[in-house]
């Protein structure tokens, strides 16, 4: 008896302190994608590589938005959101507290306008996209006279851009055909 | 209430499934069970159809090191004797059936607890043609647990707040896009091809994660000094860590750095 007392007096007290005391994770923890809705372009990266779907987006073409959806009863802490996003809008923090009473907490929303198109008029992608790749352009270096056609350029949509080409091809097609009957 | 309640559907989705319900008398108990409960909660775990690593956490979170039971919180061997069932799993259509007898068995009132991305909202298995995709799709759920599975941490925070001993936290998150709202650039002050290249060779070497945080550092040092300055910079930071892992990693680094400084398209 006197030697198993010994032996837990040895080993001491394991319990962690946790719910009086914060909880130590290693550096590495996966917890909750904290998800800041500023830094977000409402790219889709994040949707396209989440394995579980936990997140998901909507076009609204009527209303012109496109909706980000986080479901976090769904996520399995893998982080290819971290890993994929361009402006690093979603980081995993290590926040476990997670537990709700209803589901509806669960879901965390964002709402992004679309941009409409220069020719057609028809939302074609995210309006904040369009200003991040400008950004981006710029700080490639590009003059203030190239950001002014681009400025244009980025806000038609792609099946504008190719009757566009089109029409310019066929125009060109046309000026070779009679300067070769003359 | 019939214990068989399923809902046939004629067509392409041939049953949905229905959620047993709860009487009002019951909902009137559980809210007196509650407020009682506080130090003495028996949890009774119904697998249907995980990985096991919910189990996992679950035993883990009896274990000696995070002590459920300074709560109160046992876990039983019997649906007959639970106050809380915690239900794991995306719910198989044969487990169905099992888990409904469970909590059939499970004396009135009891809280029903969702455990687990699966249980939450199906997880990873959510559109499979095999599960029901949620505890909620078959019984009445008061609590939900996400994780994947949750840490023991996370189980006695969870149970913690279905007795009421610590608030819940989360809350639900609705963000409309604000008028100039636009993203940061990341080092603005750095040339973009010179970023990129770094980052890149830093994740293809270290990682995402790790990968970022090393290049972000690299970044920092070659903004805030002189590029001939910028070796004995690098030099202190290594010393610091000493780690020869990321001696190879930034060493690495300054070869891409110099090889797009010289305007190489390489990215060495």
């Amino acid at each position: 008896m006197l030697k198993l007392l010994k032996i837990v007096k040895d080993a001491g007290e394991v319990t962690i302190k946790y719910p009086f005391a914060p909880a130590n994770f290693t550096p590495a923890f996966r917890g909750k994608p904290e998800y800041n809705p500023a830094q977000c372009i409402a790219c889709s990266a994040c949707a396209v590589a989440c394995p579980a779907n936990a997140l998901t987006v909507e076009t609204d073409l009527e209303k012109g938005t496109l909706t980000w959806q986080f479901f976090v009863g769904r996520c399995i802490y893998c982080g290819r959101c971290e890993e994929v996003c361009p402006t690093r809008a979603i980081v995993l923090s290590q926040n476990f507290e997670l537990a709700v009473f209803n589901k509806e907490d669960l879901y965390e929303r964002a709402t992004f306008k679309l941009c409409h198109c220069l020719e057609c008029g028809r939302p074609f992608a995210p309006q904040k996209q369009i200003d991040y790749a400008l950004a981006l352009t710029a700080q490639a270096g590009a003059g203030a006279d190239e950001m002014e056609t681009l400025k244009i350029q980025f806000a038609i949509c792609p099946e504008c851009k190719r009757r566009n080409h089109l029409n310019d091809h066929l125009s060109t097609l046309c000026d070779l055909q009679t300067s070769g009957e003359k | 209430m019939t214990m068989n309640s399923f809902k046939y559907i004629p067509g392409e989705s041939h049953y949905v499934p229905e959620q047993a319900g709860v009487d009002a008398a019951v909902a009137k108990f559980k809210t007196a069970l509650l407020h009682r409960l506080k130090r003495s909660a028996y949890v009774y775990r119904i697998d249907c159809g995980g990985c096991n690593g919910c189990e996992i956490e679950i035993f883990a979170s009896i274990t000696a090191i995070f002590d459920a039971e300074r709560f109160g919180i046992k876990v039983v061997p019997s649906p007959r004797h639970a106050d809380i069932l915690l239900f794991t799993g995306a719910v198989t259509r044969s487990m169905r059936m099992p888990a409904l007898r469970a909590f059939h068995g499970a004396p009135d009132p009891k809280i029903c607890v969702s455990y687990g991305a699966c249980g939450c909202g199906g997880g990873i298995f959510h559109d499979m043609y095999s599960v029901w995709g949620g505890s909620d799709k078959i019984v009445p759920i008061d609590l939900y647990i996400p994780g994947c599975p949750p840490t023991p941490q996370a189980t006695i925070y969870g149970l913690a707040v279905a007795l009421g001993l610590l608030e819940q936290k989360l809350k639900g998150k609705n963000h409309v896009e604000e008028e100039g709202e636009g993203a940061e650039l990341i080092h603005p002050q750095t040339p973009l091809d010179v970023r990129v290249r770094i980052e890149r060779q830093a994740r293809l070497l270290a990682g995402y994660k790790q990968g970022r945080e090393i290049s972000d550092r690299f970044v920092n040092l070659l903004e805030t000094h002189k590029l001939t300055s910028l070796k004995r910079h690098v030099q202190e930071w290594l010393e610091e860590e000493n780690d020869p892992r990321l001696k190879e990693i930034v060493g690495q680094l300054e070869k891409t750095l110099h090889a797009t400084l010289k305007g190489g398209s390489r990215s060495a």
